[in-house]
């Protein structure tokens, strides 16, 4: 089993959250949306890159039903191996974090 | 700026970020930067705003492309270049803090310089910033008998629009100052336009209010409409929402607005109106009518190539059925900052030398500064014999050394943009005469130019003087390590630099000599009349026919504005606290232009000491300035008659020309122009006093006086005498002018001393510039021959030291020491004075710039060159003195 990366779990999440609409613009805005990050394109493009080497999504282009006419676009889709890999990420992130939550937030507020 | 609903990002900024951006999904990630920007832009967030995040996403996306790549590929970093090297280099920077600030100084100025031709081409050549501003084309025809643009082209408009296939629409476009007249009768200049309605589809802009022209409203009895300007709209009716529907009087016109433009949209000079052109060919002559500028989109797929050949075949037709208007019109089809400008910026063989010119004065610099380095790299050549020896190789070490000067070159190059940027946002004088969308500032193109010439200055400066500091000498350096002293030769090369420098400074600094003089003469220079107590301003009419025009429409405007400008003195004479009003198409102390003239009976000169100065006045100018005539008579009545050959002259005139004889009675004429006919003689009949026609030169104050029956002058100058604070009557000015005529607009109302000083300003920029030359080219040459001073001291310090030990006279060694140097500056200013002297000598031809104390100004220059140059060696010369014998033995 490999291992993913917080940016990477973000996109993965985000690939997920958008379904037929991912692409490198969408994807910038859900994670800044839901994170408040701003992130280059570049980065974005790159790590799905390095994912999709990965098997862990695959890649189609095309122009999408909401999109500009004329825009090339790269559409993302995540993979089972994806799938599979954020779900341990995440599972592992929560066990690590059950319970903790509260004392956590107690440190942080001290 | 204008709002782009289309493909984004500055053409510019996508070129850089294309240029950055290199992975296989560049393609997308450029489309994603420009979509964002797109959107940003959309949603109002400001162009500034907008062009920074999009630099800063193109940025970050670059770094991680770079990471990714290097990651993948174990690139190691670039041989022979660490950041330990520039840490290095900005150490140094520190370390010789003299060097730093002069070859900052020069490379800060140098790159400017080197980077303005590319700039102004560029400024004229960029598309506009509208939605594929890179399509928008002007047509125009340019009369190359004249060489000049022939705007009156109303025929031709509308034959190309119905024959051009290559354009997708076409526009004509007429910009003039127009009144904007309230409800209290208060009358404003406003810029404003007549526009085809399509032009706002070629533009591709949208209203934020109402609606655009339409085709509808061009035609002849259309009710009169207007769109408005954003800042006109916020200014002059509160941003009010219900603006659409109202009614203005623009000129004599009411006309209902039915549109705002956007923020920013002031097309094409500073417009804030824009009316339906209603002009139509079939009321004048071929080659009559109002002058316009054409507008043109290029049609999809279609080349400004493929245009302009079909363009040349519909004009080719033209020429052929119009000879006689034709015959030495081309069609062209330029971008449409030329046509709105007429001037153009050709990438041709002018450009091409100008921009190589350039070029070379920064090269000048860089070969100095790479002198100087040469100079530090001699006193560090045991250390680099000694990391040779280390290890290091020779590509390490020239890294080493050309990253410490692109450290300075890149730092020179950010002060420099800084420098130009301020230059440009203050010459507000240039940029307000030119149309909104032209820039001349620091765009992110600019930003990269100048960056290549930064690596091109260290490249010079730093790898030249680095290959030699490491060449084959560093295993003689390394034997010699112990007598001290480099190895490195000081080349002829630059030594003549150092003479080329010495000679620059020497003319540069003559000419800011000679343009000094004339300015500070000019603080001095009494106009002859309190011109602080008086209000000018121009009166103009909305589109006055041009001197080509049929003589009767000429006629017919002449009595019209003879009306009114009677109408108008009579107002004025009944306002309180008016004391005077003059009339003239220029008044004391503003630029008077000066003529060749010819004196019957007298040899004149054929230089500056024989011209004149010109201006046209109403028949009681003197009397209503409170300089009456001196000898002769004044004008009257009789001299207004057609056949009028009456002219005053000043005293300068009768001093200077005719060297105190009595000027009455004799005849003077305009000198012609090689291969046209002499105009006719005028009688001298009066004398005057002088009154400020020449604002740089006492000497060169010679006049000569026209009288014009009112209406003759257009754009007329006026002069309203009101005693103190006479700006404040300025608004009294503009609505009585607008009562006797709501067309009548009356721009410029200054109190007369502001535009007294404005005549100064352009001799006062050409100063500075020259002064910042020569500052320059001093800084360049003192630094070189500091350089090649301490070079010969720290290389001949033991022989030197021997020659003191053996008793020889310091003076004897002091000149051996200072010979060369010496030799340098005395060849530099031979020739400098040379040239200057060719420089000054062709100046003074120049009425403008006559100065018959050029010799002693060039003398003076030289002398102080000379003295610099001393100085220069003075330093080193001293060290060289203070050299001990026991020391220099110690080192050999």
């Amino acid at each position: 089993m490999g291992y993913l990366g917080e940016f990477e779990q973000l996109i993965l999440f985000s690939v997920l959250q958008l379904g037929d609409d991912a692409c490198g613009v969408t994807i910038r805005d859900a994670i800044e949306a839901r994170t408040g990050r701003v992130v280059s394109s570049g980065a974005i493009y790159t790590t799905l890159g390095r994912l999709e080497e990965r098997g862990l999504v695959s890649s189609s282009e095309g122009v999408p039903p909401s999109g500009r006419p004329g825009r090339p676009r790269k559409h993302y889709a995540l993979e089972p191996a994806g799938a599979r890999q954020l779900m341990d990420a995440y599972a592992a992130i929560q066990a690590m974090a059950a319970d903790l939550v509260p004392a956590l937030a107690k440190l942080a507020e001290g | 700026m204008v709002d782009r609903p289309g493909p984004g990002a500055p053409r510019a900024l996508r070129l850089i970020a294309s240029w950055l951006i290199r992975s296989r999904d560049a393609r997308f990630i450029l489309h994603d930067l420009d979509e964002i920007f797109a959107r940003d832009v959309a949603r109002g967030v400001g162009s500034w705003r907008a062009r920074a995040r999009y630099v800063h996403n193109a940025l970050g996306s670059a770094a991680s492309v770079w990471r990714a790549d290097a990651h993948r590929l174990r690139v190691p970093a670039l041989p022979g270049v660490s950041w330990l090297d520039v840490k290095l280099g900005v150490r140094m920077l520190g370390k010789h803090p003299a060097f730093t600030v002069v070859a900052g100084f020069a490379l800060a100025l140098g790159i400017p310089v080197g980077l303005m031709p590319l700039q102004i081409f560029h400024a004229f050549n960029a598309p506009m910033p509208f939605d594929e501003g890179e399509r928008i084309v002007g047509l125009r025809n340019y009369d190359i008998s004249i060489q000049d643009p022939a705007p009156r082209a109303i025929h031709d408009f509308e034959t190309w629009r119905a024959e051009l296939t290559s354009v997708s629409a076409m526009a004509a476009v007429s910009s003039a100052r127009h009144n904007l007249v309230d409800e209290d009768g208060r009358a404003e200049p406003v810029r404003g336009s007549e526009m085809s309605a399509v032009g706002f589809d070629i533009l591709r802009v949208s209203p934020v209010l109402g609606r655009r022209l339409l085709p509808a409203d061009e035609l002849p009895g259309a009710p009169p409409v207007v769109v408005l300007g954003y800042d006109l709209w916020q200014t002059r009716f509160g941003g009010a929402a219900d603006v659409v529907g109202r009614t203005v009087q623009v000129g004599a016109t009411r006309r209902t607005v039915v549109g705002v433009m956007p923020e920013g949209f002031l097309f094409p000079y500073r417009d804030n109106l824009w009316m339906p052109w209603q002009a139509r060919a079939l009321d004048y002559e071929w080659g009559q009518g109002p002058a316009l500028w054409m507008l043109a989109r290029l049609r999809d797929g279609v080349t400004a190539a493929q245009a302009r050949a079909e363009l040349e075949t519909v004009a080719r037709r033209t020429a052929a059925a119009h000879p006689e208007t034709h015959e030495h019109l081309r069609a062209e089809v330029v971008p449409f900052t030329w046509t709105v400008t007429g001037m153009e910026a050709r990438f041709n063989l002018e450009f091409f030398q100008i921009q190589a010119m350039a070029l070379l004065l920064l090269a000048v610099a860089c070969g100095n500064i790479g002198t100087l380095m040469l100079a530090r790299a001699a006193t560090r050549s045991s250390e680099i014999a000694v990391r040779t020896a280390l290890g290091a190789s020779r590509a390490r070490i020239v890294g080493q050394l050309f990253v410490e000067s692109l450290v300075l070159a890149l730092l020179a190059a950010a002060a420099g943009l800084v420098i130009s940027s301020v230059v440009v946002d203050r010459s507000t004088l240039l940029t307000r005469s030119m149309p909104f969308w032209f820039d001349l500032g620091v765009g992110s193109s600019t930003v990269v130019w100048a960056g290549a010439l930064a690596a091109f200055s260290a490249a010079i400066a730093g790898v030249i003087p680095a290959l030699k500091a490491t060449g084959p000498s560093v295993q003689r350096n390394l034997q010699r390590l112990a007598p001290g002293g480099g190895g490195v030769r000081f080349g002829a090369i630059s030594s003549g630099l150092i003479v080329v420098e010495v000679a620059l400074s020497v003319c540069f600094l003559s000419v800011v000599g000679v343009l000094g003089w004339k300015g500070i003469l000019s603080r001095e220079l009494d106009p002859g009349i309190p011109t602080a107590e008086y209000l000018t301003a121009s009166l103009r009419m909305p589109y006055a026919p041009p001197g080509d025009a049929p003589e009767a429409e000429r006629r017919a405007f002449a009595e019209r504005f003879g009306r009114i400008q009677e109408e108008i003195a009579r107002r004025l004479a009944a306002e309180p606290g008016v004391r005077g009003v003059v009339f003239a198409d220029r008044l004391p102390g503003m630029d008077h232009p000066s003529r060749r003239i010819e004196i019957e009976g007298e040899d004149l000169p054929l230089n500056a000491a024989g011209t004149a100065h010109t201006a046209t006045v109403g028949p009681d100018y003197f009397e209503a300035l409170g300089r009456p005539v001196l000898a002769g008579r004044g004008f009257d009545s009789g001299d207004l008659a057609s056949e009028r050959r009456a002219v005053l002259v000043n005293e300068s005139f009768v001093a200077r020309l005719l060297h105190d004889q009595n000027p009455i009675g004799r005849r003077v004429r305009y000198a012609a122009r090689p291969g046209d006919e002499p105009g006719p003689w005028f009688d001298i009949v009066g004398v005057v006093s002088d009154l400020g026609m020449e604002a740089l030169d006492p000497a060169l104050a010679a006049g000569i006086y026209h009288v014009a029956p009112p209406g003759e002058i257009h754009p007329l100058r006026l002069g309203v005498h009101v005693g103190r604070d006479p700006e404040s009557f300025a608004p009294t000015l503009r609505a009585l002018a607008a009562a006797v005529d709501p067309t009548l607009t009356v721009p410029d109302a200054v109190a007369l001393d502001e535009a007294f000083s404005e005549a100064r300003w352009g001799a006062v920029w050409g100063a500075f510039l020259f002064a910042v030359l020569a500052l320059i080219a001093i800084a360049l040459s003192t630094a070189g021959l500091y350089a090649l001073m301490s070079f010969t001291v720290s290389q001949r310090t033991r022989e030197i030291g021997i020659r003191t030990a053996l008793g020889a006279d310091p003076r004897r060694i002091v000149g051996s020491i200072l010979r060369r140097a010496s030799i340098q500056i005395v060849a530099g200013v031979l020739l400098g004075s040379g040239l200057g002297a060719a420089l000054l000598v062709d100046l003074s031809n120049d009425p403008m710039f006559h100065t018959p104390q050029w010799p002693s100004v060039l003398a003076a220059t030289a002398a102080f060159m000379v003295l610099v140059g001393l100085l220069a060696c003075a330093g080193p010369t001293r060290r060289g003195l203070r050299v001990l014998p026991s020391d220099a033995l110690r080192e050999g």
